[in-house]
């Protein structure tokens, strides 16, 4: 009985050797027939073995020559499977080679900056209105509550058409336009390009685009200001920026406030550096509540509603936010500079 | 505003270290910009608003900075050695225009020895950024930065008649400035005269002619109030701007003159002059102080936060203003008059705001009561343009809305353009009536930088002026020459030429659901004869795209190829756009013919489409040009056109009969309308 069992032992040792060398459905064959042939297979001739052992001994063995035979069969199915598939020959592919690239264009950095913005505040309930960019000097100034031959005009040097048109010198002409219109609630904000008398230097253009903000309804106050533009500047900027509220002077608002941020690049109060020149705050923002002549003008009643107004220029603000030293490079239009901006 | 520490514990005691003290000015709105020491002595440079006259002085800040700290504002006394004459009787003050000068006070020093200031005096005239000039000019300058009042000193021996007349000047009457320039006097400007002539501009500068000397003995002090927008007029026709005028124009104290002219008489009688007794006063119509009622629930409704009263009435006093209770919760508050700023309640709701702090004000979200449209859809469809161009491989670009005069008339057309009346320069003087410069310029600069390729558009207003009026219209400009992205081993990408350009504009138009579109032969400034088409929408001409003229390319220094597109977009957007359908997704196969012919060179791409479609087949899907070459095998006039037919029933499947005579309606259209014929081994069913 130690016999047979040893010869099964080697059969089995014999296809798996036999087993593992063949590559085609012709070398299957062979093999197949050497183990399983009618007449000469070896494991045919284990089985009619069996009927020379004593009956005790023959469901043990029998089963495990079954056993060999079963794996034989399946082995041999299963390599006929696969063999049979025919291989398409691969040529060679340098899977190393570059993949394809689709050229696609840029926005540019100014737009792209000012869409950020506006998304901050169409989540904030905030629509978007816009004006002209030639105005009369009425809406512009007048209408703002900036006297005629006021000093404070000088603030915002104007390129002029005329004697009383002119190019605006802010986005806040187009607060006035929405309030002749429209009555409260009001909340909106106002981008746009605006223009100013200044020879072109690494802070100054003359035209450049400011994003307006007001909102005038029952109840405004002072402290929602400051929360709509503390809410603001986290999104624009991170949740942890230092934000400071000052006292200012703008004709149109009452009270005014200029809102500055703490300087990012050094950190605050290093006097060497050159985004801050050591102030530790970078101014951001114009701000304050609307002034009641300015309600008057409108025929909204100060005394029924208030509302606040704010207004940042874009290209500072990115400057600041992209690290950029001149705002020059913004409509020089150079691609190098722009294309940065289509990974932004 | 230069404020010098020493100079301003003058009127307050000031014990803190410079940084504290900065966060104090800070917070109250005057904010310093840069400091610096000078002579151990510490100089802040403080920004000032324009209604804000009061704070042009150490004076004014120190008010400030007293109320925040809470502490005395010290007023310094201002002795006067005086001698036996009354100053009426050595000056004869008339004022003939009161609205331009509503007070004039003067006082006399005789005297007075003319000669370098003393150390203290000449170290705060320093501190200002000045140079000392003798004692009189620097008292002069003194007081003014002292007290932000202007005052004026006269040689009064050269005050002819010893009379002082405010009035307007005469035509063609000159006056010597003290910086030795003539300025051209009209009746317009403001000036103190003697006698025979003008001997300053009033609130601006002196003249030469009565100019404190080394000779001078006698001098009449003049400190006076004149109207702010005279003022400003004047200094701006003269085109001299002093610390004198820069002050008036924004204000003056109108109970200050009489003060400003003792303190300079008390300086001088200590450097040895006498002064004369009593200060000449002439102030016609003395002004009433202006009361304003404060309401108690008005400060709590705009700040968002309760202020206490006893912190309300604080805060005003120690400002200077005078506070009554008129009933619980309403003051009325008596404004001063070196507060010109302050006319109104909101106004007094500021200064409680500024000295309660706007850091201690809470911050909210405003309530929101409704929700609407976010924005004008002109800003949805820009979007919508922007993605499609940059899908297109085109960059974006915003290029100043100026225009050279050198270039309009090559760049303008048939727009007239707006000018700037004060130009920052020549080159820009000129509203743009065409965004084609601007990119033409950004085409060069980035050659001139090793671009192969610039493909571009920028989205904007062009101004132009119709019927008296100033127009601004929003337009789409496109411009591209060579070829944009790396040469990849797998594509050779794209040079610009009429079909890329072409592409995108039709892709724009379909992205927005303006369609259909036509094209029509076009002329144009600044496009080549014979290479312009212009894109119509609705029997409206929205644009033209083409190649650009020549010489316009020359002006630009260019000698490339430009291809270039402008749409008008206001007009486009103010069409009605197609509706967004989905239609189902067809159950039934199509059928697919390619047909070939050989056509005539001369025949119109569109003209065929157009055949085609005339022919209204009701199963014919879409058809398109897949193919188009010339060649050996085809004859010099000749062109082969392949087209893809794609038949399909929305109902069952086409069979094969059906679509043969379909395709035959198509070749017979084409071979009559255009003698197109068949291409050999062109007819092949899929």
């Amino acid at each position: 009985m130690d016999e047979i069992k040893r010869e099964i032992e080697e059969t089995r040792q014999a296809f798996e050797a036999a087993i593992g060398k063949v590559n085609d459905l012709r070398t299957l064959q062979e093999v197949r027939n050497a183990f399983l042939s009618r007449q000469r297979g070896r494991v045919t001739a284990l089985v009619a073995r069996l009927k020379t052992l004593a009956p005790e001994q023959r469901p043990e063995v029998g089963r495990q020559v079954n056993d060999l035979k079963t794996h034989i069969q399946e082995t041999v199915v299963r390599l006929q499977q696969q063999l049979s598939v025919p291989v398409k020959r691969l040529e060679a592919i340098d899977l190393t080679l570059p993949g394809e690239k689709v050229y696609r264009g840029s926005p540019h950095p100014i737009h792209l900056f000012q869409e950020e913005i506006e998304t901050i505040f169409l989540r904030m309930g905030f629509a978007v209105a816009e004006g002209p960019e030639i105005e009369t000097d009425y809406y512009n100034f007048t209408a703002l509550n900036f006297p005629p031959h006021h000093p404070a005009r000088d603030d915002w040097d104007t390129l002029y058409i005329t004697e009383e048109v002119l190019l605006r010198t802010h986005t806040s002409p187009v607060q006035i336009r929405v309030m002749e219109k429209k009555k409260p609630p009001i909340r909106i904000i106002i981008p746009g390009k605006v223009y100013r008398k200044e020879a072109p230097d690494p802070t100054h253009l003359p035209m450049f685009y400011q994003v307006e903000g007001l909102v005038v309804d029952l109840g405004i106050t002072f402290a929602h200001l400051k929360g709509t533009l503390e809410y603001f500047l986290k999104a624009l900027f991170h949740e942890k920026i230092k934000i400071r509220f000052r006292p200012s002077f703008f004709p149109f608002t009452e009270p005014s406030a200029e809102v500055d941020i703490g300087c990012t690049v050094c950190g605050g109060g290093k006097e060497e550096c050159r985004v801050c020149g050591g102030a530790g705050w970078i101014e951001i923002l114009g701000a304050g509540m609307v002034d009641p002549q300015v309600l008057k003008n409108v025929n909204i009643d100060p005394e029924k509603y208030s509302g606040f107004a704010f207004g940042l220029g874009v290209d500072r603000t990115a400057m600041f936010a992209y690290q950029i030293p001149d705002m020059r490079v913004f409509y020089e239009n150079d691609l190098r500079f722009i294309r940065q901006f289509a990974l932004k | 505003m230069k404020i010098s520490l020493d100079w301003i514990k003058d009127y307050i005691d000031l014990d803190l270290p410079v940084p504290r003290l900065i966060e104090v000015l800070d917070s109250i709105g005057l904010l310093t910009e840069g400091w610096e020491e000078v002579d151990g002595d510490v100089v802040l440079d403080i920004e000032t608003y324009a209604n804000r006259p009061d704070t042009l002085g150490h004076l004014g800040v120190a008010r400030e900075l007293a109320a925040a700290l809470g502490t005395r504002l010290k007023e310094p006394a201002w002795p006067l050695t005086e001698i036996n004459e009354s100053t009426s009787d050595l000056v004869d003050v008339q004022i003939w225009d009161e609205d331009l000068c509503p007070r004039y006070s003067g006082i006399v020093v005789k005297g007075i020895p003319v000669r370098p200031s003393p150390e203290w005096l000449s170290r705060r005239i320093r501190a200002m950024g000045l140079k000392p000039i003798n004692n009189v000019v620097d008292v002069t300058n003194y007081v003014l930065f002292s007290t932000a009042h202007p005052i004026h000193a006269f040689d009064l021996a050269r005050v002819e008649g010893k009379k002082i007349i405010i009035r307007r000047a005469n035509k063609k009457e000159v006056l010597r400035s003290l910086e030795g320039d003539d300025i051209e006097l009209s009746p317009e400007m403001l000036v103190i005269a003697d006698e025979k002539k003008p001997i300053a501009l009033a609130g601006v500068i002196g003249g030469e002619n009565s100019a404190v000397s080394e000779e001078t003995r006698d001098v009449f002090i003049e400190s006076a109030c004149f109207d702010p927008v005279s003022v400003r007029k004047t200094r701006k026709a003269a085109g001299i701007e002093t610390d004198a005028s820069y002050r008036f124009e924004r204000g003056a104290d109108m109970d200050f003159p009489p003060k400003a002219a003792v303190m300079a008489a008390s300086l001088l009688s200590q450097m040895g002059g006498g002064v004369s007794r009593g200060v000449v006063d002439v102030y016609p119509n003395p002004r009433k102080t202006r009361t304003v009622m404060l309401r108690r629930h008005r400060v709590d409704a705009l700040l968002g936060v309760q202020v206490e009263e006893p912190f309300i009435e604080k805060t005003l006093r120690d400002l200077g203003f005078q506070v009554d209770v008129q009933q619980k919760g309403i003051w009325k508050v008596r404004i001063p008059h070196f507060r010109v700023d302050i006319e109104r309640e909101a106004d007094m709701v500021e200064e409680i705001a500024r000295f309660y702090g706007y850091e201690n004000i809470p911050a909210h979200i405003p309530p929101l009561r409704t929700l609407e449209k976010a924005a004008a859809p002109s800003r949805e469809k820009i979007s919508k343009i922007r993605e499609t161009l940059f899908q297109h491989g085109m960059d974006e670009v915003v290029n100043l809305s100026f225009m050279d005069p050198e270039r309009a008339e090559v760049l303008s057309g048939d727009l007239i353009p707006v000018p700037i009346r004060n130009p920052i320069s020549s080159k820009a003087a000129l509203m743009r009536t065409t965004l084609i410069g601007g990119l033409l310029e950004n085409i060069l600069w980035n050659r001139n930088r090793g671009a192969d390729g610039v493909h571009i558009f920028e989205i904007g207003k062009i101004f132009f002026a119709k019927e008296d009026a100033f127009r601004e219209q929003l337009m789409l400009g496109v411009a591209m020459t060579g070829r944009v992205g790396d040469v990849h081993w797998r594509d050779r990408g794209r040079s610009a030429d009429f079909f890329k350009l072409k592409g995108a504009c039709e892709a724009v138009m379909r992205r927005l659901r303006y369609e259909p579109l036509a094209y029509q032969e076009a002329s144009h400034p600044r496009f080549r004869e014979g290479v312009v088409l212009s894109l119509h929408f609705k029997g409206e001409r929205i644009g033209v795209l083409g190649l650009l003229k020549q010489e316009l390319l020359k002006a630009f220094d260019l000698d490339e190829d430009v291809w270039a597109a402008e749409l008008n977009l206001d007009l486009l957007f103010a069409k009605q756009a197609k509706a967004f359908e989905v239609e189902p997704v067809p159950k039934y196969p199509s059928v697919i013919r390619d047909v070939s012919f050989i056509a005539d060179r001369s025949v119109p791409y569109q003209d065929i489409r157009e055949a085609v479609e005339r022919l209204r087949l009701p199963h014919l899907e879409r058809f398109y040009l897949y193919d188009r070459f010339s060649g050996a095998s085809i004859p010099r006039d000749k062109v082969s056109l392949s087209f893809r037919f794609v038949f399909r029933h929305q109902g069952r499947t086409l069979q094969a009969a059906e679509v043969d005579r379909m395709q035959e309606k198509i070749v017979s259209a084409l071979r009559t309308r255009f003698q197109f014929h068949l291409r050999e081994g062109g007819e092949i069913d899929k």
